[in-house]
C-alpha cells in the first residue's frame, strides 16, 4: 500500500510556475520544437475552417461567394430554440445520453476487472476478442437484431414468458418508457468489449509490487480489485469521465432512427436527428451550423465544470 | 526489492494471487471463479451470436433471407453473395488503399501523438497548458461540411491519397489517453535521464516511448479501426477518383446499389423470374451481411496481435531502480 | 534493456513496409493511369487510321445514386468507343446526397455530365441546352418535341435536364403495375370465387372471411393487414385516402380543377384511418405493424401469412420473388385499385410522366458541351436504344420470323446476374440518358419485360388459370386505363425549395401523421375521435397556407407554360 502513496506523489507534483524568459524558452526549446509545430497543424486543420461559423448567421446558399450571402443574425438559432419540438429533444438527448454515459462506464469498467481476474491468458484474450466483435458490425444490422430479437415473437418475450414473468408478449417498440432503456442496452451490447480496450491497457500499467504488498497484508482478491486495480486505472477513469461529459448533447442519431417509429417518436428523437431533419435534408447548412454551435457552448461549458469538479475533489485533470 | 520480482509476468503474478488467496479462504475463490466464469460464458454467447448471425445469412440464399428465421446457421447455402461482393472488380484496389491508409496513419499517428503527449506531460513546459487547451476543444467543435471542403481544396488535397493522412495525424482523445499514461510513470526516470544530460527528444524515444506499449497498442488498434472504417472522405474529397477508393466506401457503394435496384420502379422487372434465378438474386439484407463479413475480417485480425502488448508495460518497475 | 527496444525495431520495420506499401501503391496506380493514357492514345492512332471519323474524349459522369463501376471491358462501352470515340469516366455516389452537393457546389466542382438535382439547377451548375439541341442534335429534338415546354425550368425558362423517363413512343405496352395498390393475396379472390372487388369495404370483408376460416396459414397466424410506416417509405400510411376517393397519387395534396390542398385533415382521410380503427378491432390489423422495419415487414410478407397491405408494388418485389421460389404462387399478391364507393372511377394507374429531376445535363464546366450533345443525340437513335435495352442480337436476344425480339431462358437469367450484367450492360449511363419508351419503329417494346410474348413466357401456370378466370391478359388488367393526366400532373414533382417555409410545413405534416396516425388506428374505438381531432388540431397549427401556396403557384405555372 505504501507504494501506492509514494508512486501518487510522483505524478502529483506541485506545478511550479514558471516565467517565460529567453533562459527558460532556450531549455525548454526540444520540447517546443516537439509539439509547437503540430499546434499549428491542429489550428490550420481544426481552427482555420472555423470561419464557417458564419455561416449560423446568414441563410447560406453554396452557390454564392461568401459577399453575397444573406446575413439574418440569430434567425437559425431562433428557429431552432422556439421549435415546440425543442425541448422534447433536448430531453430525449440528455435522457439517452446520461443513460449511455452511465451504463456505458459502469458496463465497461466492471467487465475489464472480470477479464483481469481471469487467470488463463488464452481465456482472457479469447473472451476479450470476441467481446469486441460486434463493434465491427453496423448499427443497421445490430439494430435489425435487436428489434427481432424484441419482437412478440423473439428471444426476450420467448425467454420471459417461459420464466412466467410476463402472460403476453409485450411490444417492447412501441412503448415510449422502454425506448431509452432499449438504446442504451443496445450501446452496452455493441460497445462494452471495445470500451475495456482502454481500461486493460491501463491495468497493465500497475506495478505488480503493488499485488505483492497486498498480498503480503493476506489482502484478498476483492480487496486487492478495490484498492489496487481500481485506483491503478482510476486516473484514466476520470480523464475519460470528463471528456465524455463533454459529449453529453452527442446522444447520436442513428440508433433512434432505426429503432424508432410513430409510436415512440416522442421518445426517440434526438437534437442530431432535429438539426438533420431541418438542416441537411432541407439543404439549409446554416441551420446545422447553428446547431453545431449551440452543441459547442454547451459542451465546452461542461467540461469546464467537469474539469473543475475534478481540480476541487483532487483528481486527475483534463485540462 | 530484487529485479527478479518485478519481472514477473502477468500469468505468474495471477498464479501467485490465487495460491496465496486459496490459503486465506477457500470457498470465496471458486465462488468468484464459478461466477466470473458463467458470467464470461454468457457475455461470449451474447457478443458472438451478432457476428455468427451475420456470418449465416452472408451464407444463406438471398431469397431466403428475407423470410427471416436465419440464427446460426445457413439454410439455404450459397456463396452468391460473396461472389457478388467480390464481382466488383474494383474492390481489389480498394481494399490496397485501404491497407495502406490504415499502416500509414497508425504509424503517423502513434509517433507524432506520443511525442506531443511528452510534452504535454512535462510540468515545467511553459506552452503546456495553452497547447493542451488548443487540442482538447479540437474534440467539441466541427467547422462543418463546406468549410471543411474548402481548406482540403486550398491546400490541393483532393483527390490525392493524401487527405487520407495528413487531416488526421493527430488525435486530442489520444493524446489525453497517452498523456494520462504517461502521468503513471514515475517521474524519476526523466529527471535521472536529465541529470545524465539527456535531451527531451532523447528522453521521449529512448524511455517514455517504449514504456507506452500498452497504451500505444491501445491507440493503434483505435486508429487503425478508424483509419479502416472511414469513407466519409473518401467520399466527399476522392470520389471523382476511382483508384483511390477506399474498400469501404466501394462496399457501399455496392450496398447502396443493391437497394437501389430493388427499390427503383423503373428497374424492378419482375418478369421471367424463374426459380432459378430466383434463387440465386442478392438481396439488399444478404450482401449487407457479406459485406460486412468481408469489410471487418482483415481489420479484426489486428486485435489479437496487439493483445500481447498489454502486457509488456509491466516492467516499469525494473526501470524504476 | 534490449527487450525493451524490440518494440521500436519492430515499428521501424512497419513503418518502412508502410512506406514502401504507399510508395508502390502510388506508383502502381501512376503505371496504371499512364497505361491508361497510352493505350487510350494507342487507341487513337488505330481509331483515326482506321476511320477519320472517330476521335477519341473522355466525358467525366456523375451520378447522383449508387451505383457499380462497369468492368474495364464491358462490351457495351467497348462498342461506344468503338463508334463513337467517348470513353465515360463514372463517378458513383454512397452516403448523403445534400451533403455532396453541398461541397460540390460551394467549390464549383462538377464533372462534364451530371445527372438532374434542383440543388445543381439553382446553383447554375448546367449550362442551357436549348440552342446546342437547336444546332447539334435533331434526334434529340425530335425526341422531345412534344414535351419541349414541359422541360424548361420554372425558373428561368431554360431547358438544362434532358428527362430520362417519360417520353413515350408508339404503343406502350404494360405488362407489369409497379405503382401503388390495395394488394390481396391471390388465395384469398380464388377461394371466394375470383370476385371483382371494387370497394375498401369489400376488401376488408373478404379478409376477415378468409381469415376467419384459416386461421394459420403453414402453422404460423394469418395476418389480416400490414401497414408500413419506416422511415422514408411511409405511403403505406399516408396515402390511401387520396385514391380512395379516385385521385391519382400527387403526393400529400389531392387536386381539384387546379387547386390543391392536403388531405390529411379531411373528413375522407378520416373515414380511411377509422375504418383501420375498426379493423384492428377485430383483429385484423397486425398488432406489430408500426413497430416492424422494413426487413421484418417483408419477413411477414415472404412467409405467405399476410392477406392485404397498401404498398406499391417494386417496394415488397423480393418478398414476392421469394414466395415464388418458395413455389408459394397462390401467396403472391394482386393489386386492386379501390375507392369508397363504386360510383368512383378508380385512378391508381396513372399514364406516365415526364420525369423532370432526372436524367442528364451538361455542367458549366464541361469543355466541349457541343462533343458531348452530339454524343447523346446518335444514342438517342434505335439501334443505340436496342443497344442498350435489349443488348446485342444473337447474344442477349433472338428476332424470331416475326421480326419479334424474344430471349431464351438462358439470355433472361443472365438479365438478373448483377456479375454479368457489369460486364455486359451499360445501366449506369442506359439508366439516365435520354431513352425512347413504348416500341421501336418495327414494333417490339422498348423494354423487354414489356414485350407481350416476353411476359406470356415468363408466366407460370397458377397464374395463368388465374388470369383466365378473371379473363384478363395481365395484372394490370385489374386497373383502369389511365385517362390522359392533367397537365400539372404530377404535384409530387414540385420543387418545395429547400428550406422553404413550404418545405418545412412539408416536413412538420410528415412528422405529425407518423405520429398521431398509428396512435388512431390503434386507439379504442371510443378513444377514435378525440386521437383524430388532436391530429387535425395539430394540423392548423402548421403553416400549411405556405405548403398549399406553393404547390398551386407552381400548378399554375405549369398549366399556363405547359398547356402551349
Amino acid at each position: 500500500m505504501a507504494v501506492t502513496v509514494t508512486n501518487k506523489k510522483a505524478v502529483r507534483k506541485p506545478e511550479k510556475k514558471r516565467k517565460l524568459t529567453w533562459a527558460v524558452l532556450k531549455s525548454q526549446q526540444q520540447l517546443i520544437w516537439m509539439s509547437v509545430p503540430l499546434t499549428l497543424y491542429i489550428i490550420l486543420f481544426a481552427y482555420v475552417p472555423v470561419w464557417g461559423w458564419t455561416m449560423a448567421f446568414q441563410n447560406y446558399k453554396p452557390a454564392r461567394s461568401f459577399s453575397q450571402q444573406d446575413w439574418v443574425g440569430f434567425k437559425q438559432f431562433k428557429f431552432l430554440f422556439t421549435d415546440d419540438d425543442f425541448m422534447r429533444v433536448l430531453r430525449n438527448t440528455l435522457g439517452m445520453s446520461i443513460i449511455n454515459l452511465v451504463l456505458g462506464f459502469v458496463t465497461a469498467i466492471v467487465l475489464a476487472l472480470l477479464l483481469n481476474e481471469i487467470r488463463k491468458v488464452i481465456w482472457k484474450r479469447t473472451v476479450q476478442t470476441i467481446s469486441y466483435l460486434p463493434h465491427f458490425l453496423s448499427w443497421v444490422i445490430v439494430t435489425g437484431i435487436v428489434a427481432t430479437s424484441l419482437a412478440s415473437d423473439g428471444i426476450v418475450n420467448d425467454i420471459l414468458m417461459k420464466l412466467h414473468l410476463i402472460k403476453e408478449p409485450i411490444l417492447w417498440l412501441s412503448e415510449g418508457k422502454y425506448f431509452w432503456g432499449i438504446v442504451g442496452a443496445s450501446h452496452v451490447w455493441k460497445e462494452v468489449g471495445w470500451n475495456t480496450i482502454i481500461y486493460l491497457a491501463a491495468m497493465a500499467s500497475i506495478d505488480p509490487a503493488l499485488y505483492e504488498a497486498a498480498e503480503m497484508d493476506g489482502a484478498s482478491r476483492y480487496r486487492k480489485m478495490l484498492h489496487v486495480t481500481l485506483p491503478g486505472i482510476k486516473s484514466t477513469i476520470v480523464i475519460l469521465l470528463i471528456m465524455s461529459i463533454g459529449h453529453i448533447l452527442d446522444a447520436g442519431f442513428e440508433v433512434q432512427y432505426l429503432l424508432g417509429n410513430g409510436l415512440v417518436v416522442d421518445w426517440a428523437e434526438t437534437i442530431d436527428i432535429f438539426v438533420l431533419k431541418y438542416g441537411i435534408a432541407q439543404g439549409n447548412y446554416s441551420l446545422a451550423t447553428a446547431g453545431g454551435i449551440f452543441k459547442t457552448v454547451v459542451s465546452v461549458a461542461l467540461l469546464l465544470v467537469a474539469n473543475w469538479t475534478a481540480k476541487r475533489l483532487g483528481e486527475e485533470r483534463l485540462l | 526489492m530484487s529485479m527478479e520480482n518485478h519481472q514477473i509476468s502477468p500469468q505468474g503474478a495471477a498464479g501467485v494471487t490465487i495460491r496465496k488467496s486459496m490459503r486465506s479462504s477457500k470457498v470465496e475463490p471458486v465462488l468468484f471463479n464459478t461466477f466470473n466464469a458463467i458470467f464470461m460464458i454468457f457475455l461470449v454467447v451474447v457478443t458472438l451470436y451478432p457476428f455468427l448471425n451475420t456470418i449465416a445469412v452472408s451464407l444463406n440464399a438471398g431469397n431466403d433471407t428475407i423470410r427471416g428465421g436465419i440464427y446460426l446457421w445457413p439454410r439455404q447455402w450459397t456463396l452468391q453473395n460473396y461472389k457478388a461482393v467480390f464481382a466488383s472488380g474494383t474492390i481489389y484496389d480498394a481494399f490496397w488503399i485501404s491497407v495502406a491508409r490504415t499502416v500509414l496513419s497508425t504509424v503517423l499517428n502513434i509517433f507524432l501523438t506520443t511525442m506531443l503527449s511528452y510534452t504535454l506531460s512535462r510540468k515545467e513546459y511553459v506552452f503546456r497548458k495553452p497547447i493542451t487547451v488548443i487540442f482538447v476543444l479540437t474534440m467539441y467543435f466541427s467547422a462543418g461540411l463546406i468549410p471543411g471542403y474548402f481548406l482540403i481544396k486550398d491546400l490541393h488535397l483532393l483527390n490525392s491519397f493524401w487527405v487520407y493522412i495528413f487531416p488526421s495525424m493527430i488525435s486530442a482523445f489520444n493524446m489525453i489517453v497517452i498523456r494520462t499514461y504517461i502521468g503513471t510513470i514515475p517521474d524519476s526516470l526523466v529527471e535521472s535521464a536529465k541529470i545524465d544530460g539527456a535531451g527531451d527528444f532523447k528522453i521521449f524515444l529512448r524511455i517514455i516511448f517504449p514504456l507506452c506499449t500498452p497504451v500505444l497498442a491501445t491507440i493503434a488498434l483505435f486508429v487503425a479501426v478508424g483509419a479502416w472504417n472511414s469513407w466519409f472522405d473518401a467520399f466527399l474529397y476522392t470520389s471523382s477518383r476511382q483508384e483511390l477508393s477506399t474498400l469501404q466506401y466501394e462496399l457501399m457503394k455496392l450496398l447502396s446499389s443493391s437497394m437501389n435496384s430493388n427499390s427503383n420502379p423503373n428497374v424492378a422487372a419482375g418478369v421471367g423470374v424463374n426459380q432459378e434465378t430466383a434463387v440465386s438474386m442478392v438481396t439488399p439484407l444478404s450482401i449487407r451481411a457479406a459485406i460486412t463479413i468481408v469489410a471487418s475480417v482483415p481489420i479484426l485480425v489486428v486485435y489479437p496481435f496487439l493483445q500481447k502488448y498489454f502486457v509488456v508495460g509491466l516492467n516499469v518497475g525494473s526501470v524504476k531502480e | 534493456m534490449g527487450g525493451r527496444f524490440k518494440p521500436l525495431v519492430r515499428l521501424g520495420i512497419l513503418m518502412a513496409m508502410t512506406f514502401s506499401v504507399v510508395l508502390s501503391g502510388c506508383g502502381g496506380s501512376k503505371d496504371n493511369s499512364a497505361d491508361n493514357g497510352s493505350s487510350s492514345t494507342g487507341q487513337t492512332a488505330t481509331g483515326s487510321s482506321s476511320d477519320g471519323k472517330v476521335e477519341p474524349f473522355n466525358v467525366s459522369v456523375f451520378i447522383g445514386e449508387a451505383g457499380q463501376q462497369p468492368t474495364p471491358d464491358n462490351k457495351i462501352y467497348k462498342k461506344i468507343k468503338d463508334e463513337t470515340g467517348a470513353t465515360f469516366n463514372f463517378e458513383f455516389l454512397a452516403g448523403d446526397i445534400n451533403q455532396k452537393l453541398g461541397v460540390m457546389i460551394a467549390g464549383s466542382d462538377y464533372p462534364d455530365l451530371m445527372t438532374g438535382n434542383t440543388k445543381l439547377t439553382a446553383a447554375g451548375a448546367y449550362i442551357p441546352l436549348e440552342d446546342l439541341i437547336e444546332k447539334y442534335a435533331p434526334n434529340l429534338k425530335k425526341h422531345y418535341e412534344k414535351y419541349w415546354n414541359m422541360m424548361k425550368d420554372p425558373n428561368d425558362g431554360h431547358i438544362y435536364i434532358l428527362p430520362n423517363y417519360g417520353v413515350y413512343n408508339g404503343k406502350l405496352n404494360s405488362t407489369w403495375y409497379s405503382g401503388p395498390a390495395f394488394w390481396v393475396q391471390k388465395d384469398v379472390l380464388a377461394e371466394a370465387g375470383y370476385p371483382k372487388v371494387k370497394t375498401l369495404d369489400e376488401y376488408f370483408d373478404l379478409i376477415a372471411k378468409y381469415k376467419a376460416k384459416h386461421p394459420t396459414i403453414d402453422g404460423s397466424p394469418t395476418i389480416g393487414f400490414e401497414i408500413l410506416n419506416y422511415d422514408w417509405k411511409n405511403w403505406g400510411l399516408f396515402n390511401p385516402p387520396q385514391h380512395l376517393i379516385g385521385h391519382p397519387n400527387d403526393g400529400g395534396v389531392v387536386v381539384n380543377n387546379g387547386v390543391a390542398e392536403i388531405f390529411a385533415d379531411k373528413d375522407y382521410a378520416k373515414q380511411y384511418y377509422q375504418k383501420l380503427n375498426q379493423m384492428n378491432e377485430q383483429g385484423l390489423i397486425d398488432k406489430e405493424t408500426f413497430v416492424q422495419n422494413f426487413d421484418q415487414y417483408l419477413a411477414k410478407l415472404s412467409s405467405g401469412t399476410v392477406l392485404g397491405m397498401f404498398d406499391q408494388h417494386w417496394n415488397f418485389q423480393n418478398a414476392e420473388n421469394s414466395l415464388i421460389t418458395q413455389k408459394k404462387f397462390n401467396r403472391t399478391y394482386v393489386g386492386l385499385p379501390l375507392v369508397y364507393d363504386t360510383s368512383t372511377k378508380d385512378y391508381y394507374r396513372d399514364r406516365a410522366v415526364l420525369n423532370l429531376n432526372n436524367g442528364f445535363g451538361i455542367s458549366v464546366n464541361a469543355k466541349d458541351p457541343v462533343k458531348i450533345i452530339k454524343l447523346l443525340d446518335t444514342l438517342i437513335t434505335e439501334d443505340w436504344q436496342k443497344t442498350f435495352s435489349w443488348g446485342i442480337e444473337g447474344e442477349d436476344y433472338i428476332v424470331n420470323d416475326q421480326g419479334r425480339f424474344m430471349r431464351t431462358q438462358e439470355q433472361r437469367d443472365k438479365q438478373s446476374d448483377g456479375t454479368w450484367k457489369l460486364a455486359n450492360k451499360a445501366d449506369a449511363l442506359f439508366g439516365n440518358l435520354p431513352k425512347i419508351e413504348g416500341s421501336f419503329s418495327d414494333g417490339n417494346s422498348t423494354d423487354a419485360a414489356a414485350q407481350p410474348e416476353e411476359y406470356k413466357a415468363g408466366l407460370n401456370d397458377y397464374d395463368k388459370k388465374f388470369l383466365e378466370a378473371y379473363g384478363f391478359d395481365s395484372y394490370v388488367d385489374f386497373f383502369s386505363e389511365p385517362p390522359e393526366n392533367p397537365i400539372y400532373y404530377p404535384a409530387w414533382s414540385i420543387d418545395l425549395v429547400e428550406g422553404s417555409p413550404a418545405k418545412v410545413a412539408n416536413t412538420k405534416l410528415n412528422d405529425l401523421s407518423t405520429k398521431y396516425l398509428p396512435k388512431a388506428v390503434l386507439a379504442n374505438p371510443s378513444d377514435f375521435d378525440s386521437v383524430w381531432n388532436e391530429y387535425t388540431s395539430q394540423i392548423h397549427k402548421v403553416d400549411v397556407k405556405a405548403y398549399e401556396d406553393k404547390i398551386n403557384e407552381q400548378i399554375k405555372w405549369r398549366i399556363d407554360n405547359w398547356s402551349k
